[in-house]
């Protein structure tokens, strides 16, 4: 007769089967609901966990584009919403030059050129064929809160005055009238 | 091992004049001669300041009115006083007051004591008429009062006598001759004081002699000396002795055969004492005689010939008032000069001769000390002189004496050397030029020769060229640490050359050639503290004249430089060496009233006016196309232009400024020839651009009505004639000089104005003021005006439309209360004008020059309220009426310049720096940067740190950096 298997040896169980990770910290309960063995055992124990929460169905390709379009606008609308954010603190840090104002005056230039420059890989995720005609619009509005920031960065270095919007910017290109007769003066 | 050593060396021994106190930019980039003017034979001596003081000092009125001391042991001046700017006639009169501590001098009207040691001023009295004598009386106790002081005028045709006091300078006693005599001199022994006075009419004159009893002033003699043949002008006279024992008058007969002389107060009888010719007629008499009572009676009568020089010693006998030859002093080749100095009884006369000094006592011809002369340098012969004998021994003897020498030079020659040496010919400039240090054309022209032949010889030309200058490699080795420390030490400005002319880097290094009233050239080195690279007798000017250039231009093509007198007298030198290239003499050519450089088709020249602003007919290839604009027989301003007809040109007057009735023009300005403007408009604060009014072609005419105290200023287009801006000026005082100066889009003036009752529209202010007028294009911010755009513009048809008005400028004034007159003015020149001028004014009254900021003088600063912020942006701060002349505005710092006439500018290569040039009197030069020095490390900046700062990192670098590597490939292998 044949005799069962013996119990695998300690050490394989304890390889099979670590100690659970325990908290730095002893003595403080695990919320309800958590089970610690939840990934230790699932490797042996999936059933029990696919029975626990009901299995959900996959999402339909149109929820899924939905979904990614919801998403896509998210990603269409980010910059507009630091730009209130922005412009106080372009307010605020005044008019003259120093290494601060510089600096963000340089950030709120390169940020709207980064993401200009960036439009497909950012929306590139959004891709599939459901949604590329509807991206055309999200791109579009994309790119116009870029230029609303780009401007909001135009604006600061206009109060800067580093634009040369008015007559004294370009004074060194205009020329003296040459005088057509010249007259010495001899006393 | 030598080689370390050595360098130690050099590091110790420079190390510490680098850490010495760093020299101020004061007295290091700025320079002055301080001058007194020619000394005149008759008022230089040597003197106690301090009757128990053995030390004497030297005291001279010079020809241009300056009376100074001079230290006789170094040459440097202890003080001046300048006392010729009233005075109108040159001729002054200084006498020591023996055993005092006073000299008395009298210049003009008015008759001033100075303190002998510290030179102010202890009494001062003013009469009317001119001074013809002054005499300090002797008194023969000698009690303490201070003595007497004898003051000979000419007023309204009659001679008037006045004793002053000599403790406050009043007046004792008058006496007035009726007579309408010519005063000629006053002289006294301790009884009697005599007036000599010309008698008669100028066709020939008598002698009359005047006694007065010196205490109470009553005439108690008076005889007449019958000299009619011999005496046609009060320069005849040779010598009235002052106060010795036996005073004289003497005089030679026409043809110089005869020296006549009467001992004064002995009536009628006149000694013949024959003057003996060696070789050639006698040119030239001169008499010497002591000027104390307690001095022998003795004089010595000294003979030039053309080619030589001799001199006879008499003796006065005093029981029977006669006069006997003593002995001769032999007969010298040359020029010479004899001087006169008495010790006590004794009296010695010096004779400086072309190569020894002699002295010789009075009383017998035995010679006291003889003194081979050693001079620095060729000098010229000797003029005249003052001399001071001092016995130190029984029979040894010490002498110096000044001496003017024909180059204008005042030498100290101490026992036959020279002690020092006075450039007192440098002063009394009347014209002064910048002229630019040829560049060396060695290189250049061997470049060009190389360029010029074939490849292979043109490059064995240049190996060997290298070779060549191989020899100069261990100089310049040599050289390398000292150039290299010498740039990085503070302090320690690189050494200039001496005796090298060659520009720099910075454009600092330039000539100036200036020409004295003397008729003498200088040619002065900018760069090196102002010295004196080469001077040049250019033409003999009569005594109490001057030579009146009319211009004087260096030539930067050419290296030469032309100067024009008014007689119509050139001379062309050459400008670094002063060799004459061409001249013609006085009355050669037409006179001229100015001169002009030109632009012909063919060169630049200068192209003389005549009198009246006619310049005549030019060549028609040296014929300018340009207008002309000069100055009428009265003042008025004519426009002119040459029209070309076959082979010579006609000026035709083109327009002519006439001011209104009993107005005249008192002068008339320009924008300085070399006058950029960089940006043609002024930037406000909300960045609108207020456009500058730049027309080329605008001189500042002004005029003044002396019976209405009125001035008025008359902008006026060159061209056109146009009157583009005008103001009018009450209650001012036209006998103050009224200044003014023209540059870039401003103009300014000085003047004393007074609050007239008639002003009702200003606030009018009371005092020397200075008023300074901006012009723009159009009031409007960003507007052109009308010409608006258009790239060229004449004046002539300033529009299309025929017949328009000219585009008048939009002018803003301000004016501003300032301490002091305001002699002279003149603004920087830089470059390229982007450094912002300075108002360069001379104060006559305080000796100084002073530099005005733009910013001080802004028409646009806010008037009553506190700038805007936009203002603020602009620089404009609040007005204020009054500008101080704040210590630091003052360019010639502690130094006294005095006697200036004009400043003259030009620009440096770097853009911030401006040099000056202030002549007259005096001549003081500097840079100036009214922007800051903004292109060059100032004094204080500390390249010794910066270079050790370097050092150090360097040597932290390379210490540290095995260091960190080491510690790196360790921490490699412990990971």
């Amino acid at each position: 007769m044949a005799a069962p298997p013996p119990p695998p040896p300690q050490w394989v169980i304890d390889l099979n089967t670590p100690p659970a990770a325990r908290p730095k910290s002893a003595g403080i309960v695990d919320p309800p609901g958590y089970t610690a063995s939840s990934t230790g055992s699932k490797a042996r124990s999936p059933k029990q966990v696919s029975s626990k929460t009901p299995a959900r169905a996959p999402p339909t390709t149109e929820e899924m584009d939905v979904l990614k379009l919801k998403k896509a606008w998210e990603v269409a609308l980010a910059p507009v919403k630091q730009l209130p954010m922005t412009a106080i603190m372009m307010y605020m840090s005044g008019n003259s030059l120093q290494i601060f104002s510089i600096m963000m005056v340089l950030m709120a230039f390169k940020n709207p050129f980064m993401g200009l420059m960036a439009t497909n890989q950012a929306f590139e995720r959004f891709e599939s064929k459901g949604t590329r005609a509807k991206l055309i619009m999200v791109k579009g509005v994309y790119v116009a809160m870029q230029i609303l920031a780009l401007a909001l960065g135009i604006w600061k270095v206009n109060k800067m005055g580093l634009l040369p919007t008015t007559r004294s910017d370009w004074l060194a290109w205009e020329t003296v009238r040459d005088p057509m007769e010249i007259a010495i003066p001899a006393f | 091992m030598r080689l370390p050593t050595n360098l130690l060396y050099l590091t110790l021994s420079i190390l510490p004049s680098a850490f010495a106190v760093f020299a101020d930019e004061a007295y290091n980039v700025d320079y002055h001669y301080e001058l007194l003017g020619i000394p005149q034979p008759h008022t230089t001596f040597f003197h106690r300041p301090r009757k128990d003081e053995k030390a004497t000092l030297l005291y001279t009125l010079s020809d241009l009115g300056v009376l100074g001391a001079v230290n006789p042991g170094v040459g440097n001046v202890v003080w001046r006083q300048f006392l010729g700017q009233d005075a109108h006639s040159e001729t002054g009169f200084l006498r020591p007051v023996e055993g005092e501590n006073t000299v008395v001098s009298a210049i003009g009207s008015s008759v001033n004591a100075w303190d002998a040691m510290s030179g102010r001023e202890i009494w001062g009295n003013n009469f009317g008429g001119a001074i013809r004598d002054l005499e300090v009386l002797e008194t023969a106790t000698g009690n303490d009062e201070a003595r007497d002081v004898l003051a000979l005028f000419e007023e309204g045709g009659n001679a008037y006598l006045r004793m002053l006091k000599g403790t406050n300078g009043d007046v004792a006693w008058e006496y007035k001759d009726g007579s309408s005599d010519v005063p000629l001199q006053v002289s006294t022994n301790v009884r009697n004081v005599f007036v000599v006075s010309l008698h008669g009419s100028s066709g020939g004159y008598n002698l009359k002699v005047t006694i007065l009893d010196p205490v109470t002033g009553k005439r108690t003699n008076e005889y007449t000396l019958t000299t009619k043949a011999d005496i046609y002008a009060p320069e005849d006279v040779l010598l009235v002795g002052a106060n010795s024992a036996a005073p004289i008058i003497a005089w030679t007969d026409k043809p110089m055969k005869n020296l006549k002389v009467n001992i004064l107060g002995k009536t009628g009888d006149i000694q013949n004492l024959p003057l003996k010719e060696s070789d050639g007629e006698i040119t030239k008499v001169a008499l010497h005689a002591p000027h104390l009572v307690q001095s022998l009676p003795h004089f010595v009568v000294h003979s030039h010939s053309d080619v030589s020089n001799r001199a006879d010693v008499y003796h006065i006998d005093l029981s029977h008032k006669s006069i006997k030859l003593a002995y001769s002093l032999p007969k010298l080749p040359g020029q010479g000069a004899i001087s006169v100095s008495s010790q006590d009884a004794n009296v010695y006369f010096t004779r400086h001769t072309q190569d020894e000094v002699v002295v010789v006592s009075s009383a017998s011809h035995g010679i006291l000390g003889r003194w081979p002369l050693k001079l620095e340098k060729g000098r010229g012969s000797f003029v005249h002189g003052a001399s001071e004998v001092v016995q130190r021994t029984a029979d040894t003897y010490a002498v110096r004496s000044a001496v003017v020498t024909t180059d204008q030079d005042w030498v100290l020659v101490r026992n036959g050397a020279e002690g020092w040496s006075r450039l007192e010919g440098l002063s009394g400039i009347v014209a002064a030029t910048w002229a630019e240090i040829p560049e060396s054309e060695s290189l250049a022209k061997v470049l060009e020769v190389e360029a010029e032949s074939n490849p292979l010889s043109a490059y064995i030309h240049r190996v060997t060229r290298h070779i060549d200058d191989l020899q100069y490699l261990p100089d310049y080795l040599q050289n390398l640490p000292k150039r290299f420390l010498s740039s990085i030490l503070p302090g320690e400005s690189a050494p200039q050359k001496q005796g090298v002319l060659a520009r720099d880097n910075f454009g600092f290094n330039k000539l100036v050639i200036v020409a004295t009233q003397r008729g003498r050239l200088y040619g002065l080195d900018a760069g090196n503290q102002g010295s004196i690279v080469w001077s040049l007798g250019a033409f003999e000017i009569p005594a109490g004249k001057k030579w009146d250039v009319k211009g004087i231009w260096a030539s930067p093509s050419k290296g030469t430089t032309t100067v024009r007198g008014a007689e119509g007298e050139f001379i062309q030198v050459n400008t670094t060496t002063g060799e004459t290239i061409a001249s013609t003499t006085p009355g050669s050519a037409p006179v001229i009233q100015s001169t002009v450089v030109v632009d012909g088709p063919l060169q630049k020249w200068l192209l003389p006016i005549g009198t009246n602003g006619e310049p005549g007919q030019v060549p028609a290839v040296l014929a300018p196309k340009e207008y002309l604009v000069v100055q009428g027989k009265n003042g008025e301003v004519k426009g002119l232009k040459f029209e070309t007809k076959g082979d010579v040109a006609n000026p035709v007057v083109t327009w002519t400024f006439t001011p209104p009735a009993d107005h005249r023009v008192t002068g008339v300005v320009s924008r300085p020839a070399h006058d950029p403007v960089a940006s043609i408009g002024n930037v406000l604060g909300d960045r609108t651009v207020l456009y500058k009014y730049l027309n080329p072609n605008i001189v500042l005419v002004t005029t003044v009505s002396d019976e209405a105290s009125l001035a008025s200023f008359y902008l006026l287009d060159t061209v056109s004639g146009d009157i583009l801006y005008s103001t009018i000026h009450e209650g001012v005082d036209t006998k103050q000089p009224i200044a003014s100066a023209l540059t870039e889009n401003w103009f300014s003036y000085s003047l004393w104005a007074d609050i007239t009752p008639t002003t009702d529209a200003l606030p009018a202010s009371k005092g020397y003021q200075i008023i300074i007028s901006e012009m723009y294009e159009s009031q409007i911010p960003n507007d052109r005006g009308p010409l608006d755009s258009v790239p060229e513009s004449s004046s002539l048809e300033p529009s299309d439309i025929p017949n328009a008005e000219p585009a008048l400028p939009h002018v803003i004034t301000q004016s501003f209360l300032i301490p002091e007159a305001i002699g002279h003015m003149s603004v920087t020149e830089t470059r390229q004008g982007i450094t912002t001028r300075q108002l360069l004014c001379t104060l006559p009254s305080s000796n100084a020059i002073v530099g005005i900021p733009r910013t001080v003088l802004d028409p646009r600063r806010p008037v009553g309220r506190d700038p805007t912020p936009a203002e603020l942006e602009e620089g404009l701060y609040r007005y204020h009426p009054v500008i101080e002349f704040d210590p630091k505005l003052i360019l010639t710092h502690k130094r006294e310049v005095i006697g200036v006439k004009d400043v003259i500018t030009s620009p440096a290569i770097l853009e911030s720096t401006s040099l000056v040039f202030a002549y007259g009197i005096d001549v003081f030069g500097t840079r100036v940067t009214p922007s800051f020095a903004f292109d060059i490390l100032g004094k204080g900046f500390n390249k010794l740190s910066l270079v050790s700062t370097v050092i150090a990192l360097w040597v932290g670098v390379v210490v540290l950096a095995p260091m960190v590597r080491r510690k790196q490939i360790n921490g490699r292998w412990m990971a």
